[in-house]
């Protein structure tokens, strides 16, 4: 049954409907279709051959891999736990779209934190968190020996931080403040942390694996992750890219969120330092590429200091690691 | 069309496509062969651009 003749009906009756053909045929709704379908479940992979490998590889492999993997299932625990204030903005700011897509993605970001407690719990035989924490490598012990950057811990400060502002502005802020602190951790979230920093260390874990020709479900849960993760990026910086356009001055909170954690950035930090025998400069490289495209996506003019600082080779950490 | 420009540092590999999965499976290539490393398909998705004709040295790539 239709009708062109919706002169009658209440507002507030209309007002309790959101989907509409325009949304259905957007790009946000289209990740989530995407989700839907590329849907995979941890329970369908198998442990038992890197189980097997963990045994084979020598003290030093171990703490380089787990150097890496342990940094992963915190953080994965922490994206999942900081995703609150994005969901209440998009309805903040209407956008069922992004509501429904948000959905998938927080789902994900539990299970990736899932795929990574069933890796350590099967193959490494820890779980409790006292377990995990003894081979988690200390931030406090990279530094800059020119004293010129301070790296800081990103992931567990610099999320809660700007999603604290998002969530206090979602329920105190008008549509603005709302949409500027969306961007803001926005860029945090999905530009800096899932869309740089973190982008090395996925290509280090799978060369690592596939170097020593070991430990196939790590690797193949890696480019799981990474597919989901591709959604996660584009949709953060599709979304900031909306926004600016609508409000240009927002492209400030970007350059601001990736000036305050620089640091984090222009160098290799502890946990990717910690595999021997990698190229490193590659990563360097690729994260330039990363910086790049996360630009191009939201449509900012990049930081070229940043570019240039990320390529200098004198800019060059040490890392007296410590397991935490 | 759609054209996808490289940014890994250094380098300005084009390739025009004619369609976004032909796109995609040319940047994965030229990522994964020059820079032995990867791209994820929505990143390549995202940044595409329209164009109306083949770009390039030959037909579809500017190697």
């Amino acid at each position: 049954m239709a009708t062109t003749d919706h002169q009658h009906l209440d507002p507030s009756v209309v007002g309790k409907f959101h989907f509409t053909r325009e949304l259905i045929e957007g790009p946000v709704y289209r990740k989530y279709q995407k989700a839907i379908r590329k849907f995979w479940s941890v329970e369908d992979l198998d442990f038992t051959q890197d189980a097997l490998d963990w045994g084979a590889i020598d003290d030093e492999q171990k703490r380089g891999l787990l150097g890496v993997t342990v940094r992963f299932l915190a953080g994965e625990q922490n994206v999942t736990n900081e995703l609150v204030p994005m969901l209440a903005a998009a309805q903040a700011l209407r956008r069922f779209d992004w509501t429904v897509y948000l959905g998938t993605f927080l789902m994900e970001e539990a299970k990736h934190a899932e795929f990574f407690m069933r890796w350590h719990k099967e193959v490494v035989g820890v779980l409790e968190p006292e377990e995990v924490a003894q081979h988690f490598l200390v931030r406090g012990k990279t530094i800059d020996p020119s004293g010129r950057f301070e790296v800081r811990d990103v992931l567990h400060e610099a999320l809660p931080y700007y999603g604290r502002r998002l969530l206090e502005t979602t329920l105190e802020g008008t549509e603005a403040e709302i949409e500027r602190a969306f961007v803001a951790f926005s860029a945090a979230y999905n530009a800096f942390v899932e869309g740089v920093l973190t982008m090395p260390s996925y290509e280090i874990v799978i060369d690592t694996t596939t170097s020593w020709n070991a430990f196939p479900t790590l690797r193949q849960g890696f480019r799981l992750i990474l597919m989901d993760e591709g959604r996660h990026i584009t949709f953060g910086t599709y979304a900031c890219r909306l926004l600016i356009e609508k409000d240009p001055s927002y492209e400030d909170e970007v350059h601001r969120v990736f000036d305050a954690y620089r640091g984090n950035i222009v160098g290799l930090v502890e946990y990717q330092k910690a595999v021997p025998g990698l190229d490193l400069d590659k990563y360097q490289q690729m994260k330039v590429r990363h910086y790049k495209n996360r630009c191009r996506e939201m449509g900012v003019t990049p930081d070229e200091t940043l570019i240039e600082q990320i390529l200098d080779p004198s800019i060059d950490f040490v890392v007296g690691v410590e397991a935490g | 069309m759609k054209r996808w420009t490289c940014v890994e540092a250094g380098c300005s590999y084009e390739l025009t496509a004619e369609d976004v999965p032909s796109a995609v499976e040319g940047a994965q290539r030229h990522i994964a062969e020059e820079h032995r490393s990867f791209e994820l398909e929505e990143m390549i998705e995202d940044v595409l651009e329209d164009v109306s004709e083949p770009h390039g040295i030959d037909l579809y790539d500017s190697r």
